[in-house]
């Protein structure tokens, strides 16, 4: 029974690095230290040239619906090595990034697009375990 | 396997309770595994970073080197040496953290590794022109080292994360789960069993009732 208690406690701990609340990336740009606050207190900083990028890539109408972090959903469920994106800004932009064609709202990646993905946006992505 | 199978109680509860453990390390096995893959992304592109700014270290600080050479050269190695020692040899690194998936990974920031000729501190009217370039070669060398010392300290920690994530999914892949699956088909077995011998004690005891009456 401990075995369940540390295994609970493991996936308790999965998503502590997440944001408390995401910030958009009009509000990123704005701001002169963008960073948001994760849920175990501590500070995630987003970098200037990587906001750059998303501003560049993003239509400016869309800055205001693109939230940061962009969330790299990993789902048991897809299977080993897929991932989800979603939102429509943040397909738009991801999409443009690695330029693939996504559904609207929803844009489905697989090991070697999120290597892509993490290498161009180290801080302004982060991945999100989803529990099945 | 067997040890783990004979301390379980054959009942419907404990077959319950054995399904859903099952069910939540099977849960725990496939987010883990998934946060194993991410980690091993995170690490490799670590290392490819790790190559490439150790290439430009390395070729600045041959650079520097060079530098040196030429400035012991012209300027006299005591020369050189009394300089260096009269050079200033604070250099302010601002550590702190940042997070990779719950790791936390240093991020040293250096405001200003570049010095002017006037802040560096030796004296410009006893040292030569070609002290401030080997000067600035191996500032240059020393921001591209501390870039290098946070690429490697992140690798480190990320490696340890993974070690562990690993040795996680492998004792729930080939130990614990293994073992809730033995302890559940013997439950199932056992509690089979069960009814199959309360079937034929019942069929008997009819065949008895039917003879005495």
């Amino acid at each position: 029974m401990i075995i369940d208690q540390v295994l609970k406690f493991e996936l308790s701990r999965l998503n502590v690095h997440l944001p408390e609340r995401r910030i958009s990336l009009k509000e990123a740009l704005k701001s002169a230290k963008p960073q948001v606050a994760a849920r175990d207190g501590s500070i995630h900083a987003f970098k200037r040239e990587e906001l750059d990028l998303l501003a560049k890539t993003v239509p400016e109408a869309e800055w205001e619906r693109l939230y940061l972090p962009i969330l790299i959903a990993l789902d048991p469920k897809l299977g080993r090595g897929a991932a989800r994106i979603t939102g429509g800004a943040e397909v738009k932009a991801i999409s443009q990034i690695l330029e693939k064609k996504g559904a609207d709202d929803e844009l489905l990646i697989y090991r070697p697009e999120v290597a892509i993905v993490r290498r161009k946006l180290p801080t302004t992505t982060q991945y999100l375990f989803v529990p099945g | 396997m067997a040890a783990a199978v004979a301390v379980v109680t054959p009942t419907r509860m404990e077959l319950l309770k054995l399904k859903q453990r099952v069910s939540l390390a099977q849960r725990g096995h496939d987010l883990l595994r998934e946060k194993m893959d991410a980690l091993v992304i995170e690490f490799f592109e670590i290392l490819r970073r790790i190559g490439e700014a150790r290439t430009s270290a390395l070729k600045q600080l041959s650079q520097a080197y060079r530098a040196l050479s030429i400035c012991s050269a012209i300027m006299g190695t005591i020369e050189t040496r009394q300089a260096s020692k009269e050079a200033r040899r604070e250099l302010e690194v601002e550590v702190s953290t940042h997070h990779v998936m719950g790791i936390v990974v240093p991020t040293l920031e250096v405001e200003k590794v570049e010095r002017s000729v006037l802040d560096r501190g030796y004296s410009l009217y006893t040292t030569s022109s070609v002290l401030d370039d080997a000067s600035r070669e191996f500032e240059k060398a020393l921001g591209l080292l501390v870039k290098l010392a946070e690429l490697e300290e992140s690798a480190r920690a990320i490696a340890r994360e993974l070690e562990k994530t690993k040795r996680r999914v492998n004792a729930l892949e080939y130990i614990l789960i293994p073992r809730l699956r033995a302890a559940l088909k013997f439950i199932a077995m056992r509690l089979d069993e069960m009814e199959r011998e309360n079937f034929s004690r019942l069929k008997r005891i009819k065949a008895m009732l039917e003879a005495g009456a």
